[in-house]
């Protein structure tokens, strides 16, 4: 515990979320500053642990947590390039989120609760990105997952909100078992969950998981499928967009479902050829999915839930196609570039009166102007147009899936497409077309705490393909190839998509009062609307199986309740009984003293 | 004689005299800040211990006093006590009527006699601490004249401790007999021989059972829940922290410094009356609605659980037993300064009923002690319990392979800690799901509470996730003892 900045880093938000919790409940500008203030604190002292790092400092904190024989269990920060970024990611964006949510969520009467959680958020967040064992990582990975539940909750009036939170909950518990079984797997194995540990036993046996190395590998997998909200645990996603916008934009787009693909990036080492194959093609089916059904929604914060969850697919597919660093730049631009739209859309809805719908919004361009410039210098970026952040993280992606497998580049390429189309089709509806409603009429500029943050977002969405993040991890992992050759290919590829989709959006939706697509596409049109009947099916799935299993647990449990009630009164009685013996009877109690005396000399001395 | 040795002793016997002094000339509206005078004297004097390492071992005053690790880890455990004690009684003032600078006085010598016990290597300084405390204790536990059930619990403690002393000292003068000496070092380097001898198992067997009284544990547990229930509950609390650790400390050194020979063979014994104990605890403390009461027994089943440390007789076990003491100490004095502030006339389980809208703060730290007495990770008394059951485990692993007594006991004790938690539960219960509570008015918590509460709470929750650092310290305190 030498050098206090690592910790301070990781604990300053807890700490605010404890005297939040304790202290600040009545007291909502003083929460707001306490919560603000912990994570702008944590982003300066990473910005100089940055400084340190590139001045080539080796940073590490580490305790010894218990020591009890030869059992040993460390509590260990790992700095790398890789958490580093993320640390700056997770505490610089959230700053700028945590800011905007003064404004935002002004007169809330659970305004101290939000900042608590959010506090509590940072920190476990924090705690994934710096942990240097799976152990450790699980505690913070679960911690996360509360979090989460927490703020999809935080109406927890709203049925709706409920719902979406226990949904989001309980999905992440499927994954996360996946999760928990690999890291057991790996334990039993390498005998070890230290991260370097693991990788150097795997270095020492290439053997060591013989043939279980593929499921081991799909099980870790597992986590990030639901963390991550890939394909088939998708369905949380969408739904958890029930939560306030700020929530949205910090948990649900820019950090903790980009926790899962940080996860595989962290283990990369553990995945064989096979498994990474699978994990590309979950990735690219995600993406494609994904893509499609945002073509169809009418929800501002859907639509851009979906756009998530498609460039989540992207990057995990990087990570399936071998390119972690490729993975980890476009997470790092997304964070950017998808936070700054869901805080632009917090925005449409705050000016709405809270209304989501986008055919009831319309000509918001002229009513709110700072909102629309920063919207679209995110929506270009997301399209990935030159020279927007977006086109550098994308391009590389698309660059390397053209050189290991043209099946998934002609998906990157299509999804490329339906990205720029659906974007185009938000904002034209968003902020061009005539407006259909009051509201519209009505809307109003956000307050300046609201608009200047994104503003920042705006310039490092703009800017933050210029960084050069993916050469400040290339050195963590192996070198790859340049692929220079390719790399103008997919921008060709590339370009030519958004190409495509900005006219197509131009030509359905310029004008349109309403969505022309579902009157010429009935089939397919109710099919994406229905999201592919995913949340059906699922439902059907679990009145087949879990219901069928609940009953026969049901009837079990009846026998069991007659076995526990008679241990309980058991018990019972035998306290009553017990009782008796202690009359309060000085006599009694003396004999008592004397006669057990007596027992255990008997016992010792005659026996 | 080298006074130095027993500065810390000194300094409260000191501190105890110059409250006595200032009493006099001390108007009674300002007797309060004598109790926080005492306070801030205890801490001075916690904080100077700090500055005297554990260091090699002394021993002096005729080889009486023993000033090692061990002895030191238990000062600091007595003086926390006593600050947090010294407190909860600033906080009774009101309702003990008279006298409140004497009560300061003597639970202050209470506290140098506990000290004075930890440093014990001699039968004859064993007993004249035990003493010392005891003869406090009279007067303290039947300090509220006016009060009934205090004079009740203050005569039961009388005459059964006084019985308990005599079965003592009975003891004490069976193994000077046989040993001809007192002094623990001279008896043990006498052990083979004295281990032949019945007489001197006697002797052994009559000083245990006086100490069992101490830490009510069977077959002397009977007292403990009336005069819990009687005493001020600031002295309750010091029976229940103070007195037992004082008791845990002797039973350590005269089962490993006087008589490590014979303890390896008792460890049977040891271990049934610690299942014994649990049980009884546990099982009594389901129907009893007084909170006082309940903890009375909670503290039987505690004692229980601190005994399997001791029957586990090897080295980590002390530790545990030390650990344990430590959030033990922590956990129970949230609970009676919860107690001291909610409980003022009904000490019904009952009267908490809607805590948690009245003080969220007082409901939330009697909530967390209570948990911790559960042993719920990650609290201190989950870790403690951990510790123990592993102490024991490792007991079983060195012992003969048909031999399964460690891993018998360690499930009764499993069973004792399922039973501990529908109770405790139930005081979690009533406050804050109580149907239609009766009383919803605030309860303003004054600051001399909540800077106690506040670091308890922090106590139970550091040593429940952090234990290196007094793990450590525990480890390097039992190097005293011999197994």
């Amino acid at each position: 515990m030498n050098d206090p900045l690592p910790w301070l880093i990781l604990f300053l938000p807890l700490l605010a979320a404890v005297l939040i919790a304790l202290f600040l409940q009545g007291k909502p500008r003083l929460s707001a500053l306490v919560s603000v203030g912990a994570v702008v604190v944590s982003f300066i002292l990473s910005l100089d642990l940055l400084a340190q790092f590139l001045g080539g400092a080796m940073l590490s904190a580490k305790f010894n947590w218990l020591r009890v024989g030869h059992l040993t269990i460390d509590f260990a920060l790992r700095f790398d390039a890789l958490s580093l970024l993320m640390v700056l990611i997770v505490t610089g964006v959230g700053a700028v989120i945590h800011i905007y949510s003064v404004g935002y969520m002004k007169g809330d009467p659970g305004y101290p609760r939000f900042f608590g959680c959010m506090s509590l958020f940072t920190f476990s967040m924090l705690g994934v990105v710096l942990s240097g064992n799976f152990f450790q990582m699980f505690i913070f990975w679960e911690l996360v997952g509360v979090c989460s539940y927490l703020l999809i909750g935080f109406w927890h009036r709203r049925p709706a909100a409920a719902d979406a939170a226990k949904k989001a909950f309980l999905t992440n518990r499927l994954g996360d078992f996946g999760f928990f079984t690999g890291i057991i797997l790996v334990w039993s194995m390498a005998g070890t969950m230290d991260f370097i540990r693991v990788r150097e036993e795997m270095m020492r046996n290439p053997e060591l998981f013989d043939a279980a190395a593929t499921g081991v590998g799909l099980l870790i997998f597992c986590g990030a499928v639901g963390k991550s909200a890939q394909f088939p645990l998708h369905v949380w996603l969408p739904d958890a967009m029930e939560g306030p916008t700020p929530v949205s934009a910090l948990i649900h787009a820019a950090t903790m479902v980009a926790a899962g693909v940080y996860m595989i990036c962290r283990v990369f080492f553990i995945f064989n050829v096979p498994a990474l194959q699978i994990i590309a093609w979950i990735g690219g089916l995600t993406a494609l999915m994904a893509g499609l059904i945002a073509v169809q929604q009418d929800d501002i914060k859907r639509i851009l839930a979906y756009s998530t969850l498609s460039q989540l697919g992207y990057m995990v597919m990087a990570v399936g196609l071998g390119e972690p660093p490729a993975a980890m730049f476009h997470l790092g631009t997304h964070a950017f570039f998808k936070a700054l739209l869901f805080l632009a859309a917090g925005s449409v809805i705050h000016g709405m009166s809270h209304e989501q719908d986008i055919w009831k919004m319309g000509r918001l361009k002229e009513r709110m102007p700072l909102t629309f410039w920063t919207f679209l210098a995110g929506a270009l970026a997301l399209c990935g147009l030159w020279p927007f952040s977006g086109f550098f993280s994308k391009d590389a992606i698309l660059a390397l899936a053209c050189e290991k497998s043209p099946t998934l580049f002609a998906v990157g390429i299509f999804v490329a497409f339906l990205t720029t189309f659906y974007m185009f089709r938000l904002i034209l509806v968003v902020f061009f077309n005539r407006s259909k409603s009051d509201a519209a009429g009505h809307a109003h500029e956000s307050p300046l705490i609201m608009v200047v943050p994104l503003f920042v977002l705006a310039a490092a969405s703009i800017f933050g393909g210029f960084f050069g993040i993916e050469q400040f991890l290339a050195p963590q992992f192996a070198p790859a190839p340049e692929a220079a050759s390719f790399f103008i290919k997919a921008a060709g590829f590339g370009f030519a998509a958004f190409a495509a989709g900005a006219v197509t959006a131009f030509a359905l939706y310029f004008k349109a009062q309403s969505d022309p697509l579902p009157a010429q596409m009935q089939w397919t049109c109710g099919l994406l609307r229905h999201k592919f009947y995913f949340d059906e099916i699922y439902a059907e799935l679990i009145d087949l199986t879990q219901e069928s299993l609940a009953k026969a647990a049901n009837a079990l449990d009846f026998v069991l309740k007659l076995v526990i009630r008679a241990l309980h009164g058991t018990a019972e009685l035998t306290g009553r009984a017990l009782r008796l013996a202690q009359t309060g009877n000085l006599q009694t109690y003396t004999l008592l003293f004397a006669a057990g005396i007596a027992v255990v000399l008997y016992f010792m001395l005659l026996h | 004689m080298n006074l130095s040795l027993l500065t810390l002793e000194l300094g409260v016997i000191g501190l105890a005299l110059a409250l006595l002094l200032i009493d006099l000339w001390t108007p009674p509206a300002l007797t309060g800040r004598l109790g926080l005078a005492a306070a801030i004297g205890l801490l001075l004097i916690l904080a100077l211990s700090w500055n005297m390492s554990g260091g090699p071992p002394v021993v002096g005053c005729g080889g009486m006093f023993a000033r090692d690790g061990l002895a030191l880890f238990f000062k600091r455990l007595f003086l926390a006590v006593g600050v947090l004690v010294v407190l909860m009684g600033v906080e009774y003032r009101e309702r003990l009527a008279l006298g409140f600078g004497e009560f300061n006085v003597i639970l202050l010598i209470a506290l140098a006699g506990m000290m004075f016990a930890a440093s014990a290597n001699d039968f004859v300084l064993l007993f004249v601490a035990m003493e010392l405390m005891s003869v406090s204790f009279y007067v303290l536990v039947s300090f509220q004249r006016s009060r009934l059930p205090s004079l009740e619990a203050g005569v039961k403690y009388l005459i059964l401790s006084a019985l308990a002393a005599a079965f003592l000292v009975f003891g004490i003068a069976l193994i000077f007999g046989v040993g001809n000496t007192t002094n623990f070092a001279a008896l043990n380097a006498e052990g083979v021989r004295l281990a032949q001898d019945k007489l001197y198992w006697l002797g052994l067997l009559m000083v245990l059972l006086g100490l069992a009284f101490k830490i009510a544990a069977f077959p002397l547990q009977m007292w403990a829940p009336d005069v819990y229930q009687g005493a001020p509950t600031p002295v309750t609390a010091l029976l229940a922290i103070g007195s037992k650790a004082a008791g845990f400390v002797l039973l350590l050194r005269v089962l490993f410094v006087a008589a490590p020979v014979l303890a390896a063979h008792w460890s049977k014994l040891l271990m049934l009356a610690s299942a014994v104990t649990i049980l009884y605890g546990n099982l009594c403390a389901i129907p009893q609605r007084n909170l006082k009461r309940l903890l009375g027994y909670s503290s039987i089943a505690n004692a229980g659980y601190l005994l399997l440390g001791v029957a586990a007789v090897n080295a980590s076990g002390a530790a545990a037993v030390l650990y344990y003491l430590a959030g033990y100490l922590f956990t129970l004095a949230a609970a009676f300064l919860v107690i001291c502030v909610v409980m003022r006339d009904n000490e019904d389980i009952g009267a908490l009923a809607g805590l948690s809208r009245r003080s969220p703060l007082l409901a939330g730290a009697l909530a967390l002690a209570m948990v911790s007495l559960a042993g719920v990770p990650p609290l201190a008394g989950f870790l403690g319990k951990f510790l123990l059951f592993r102490a024991l485990i490792e007991r079983g692993a060195a012992e003969s392979p048909e031999s399964f007594r460690s891993y018998w006991l360690a499930g009764v004790a499993v069973i004792g800690v399922v039973i501990s938690l529908y109770y405790y539960f139930a005081v979690i219960r009533v406050m804050y799901w109580a149907k239609d509570p009766p009383d919803l008015s605030p309860i303003i918590v004054p600051a001399r509470v909540q800077i106690p509460l506040a670091v308890c709470l922090v106590a139970m929750i550091y040593l429940g996730v952090m234990p290196g650092a007094v793990l450590a310290g525990a480890t390097e305190a039992v190097k005293a003892l011999k197994f």
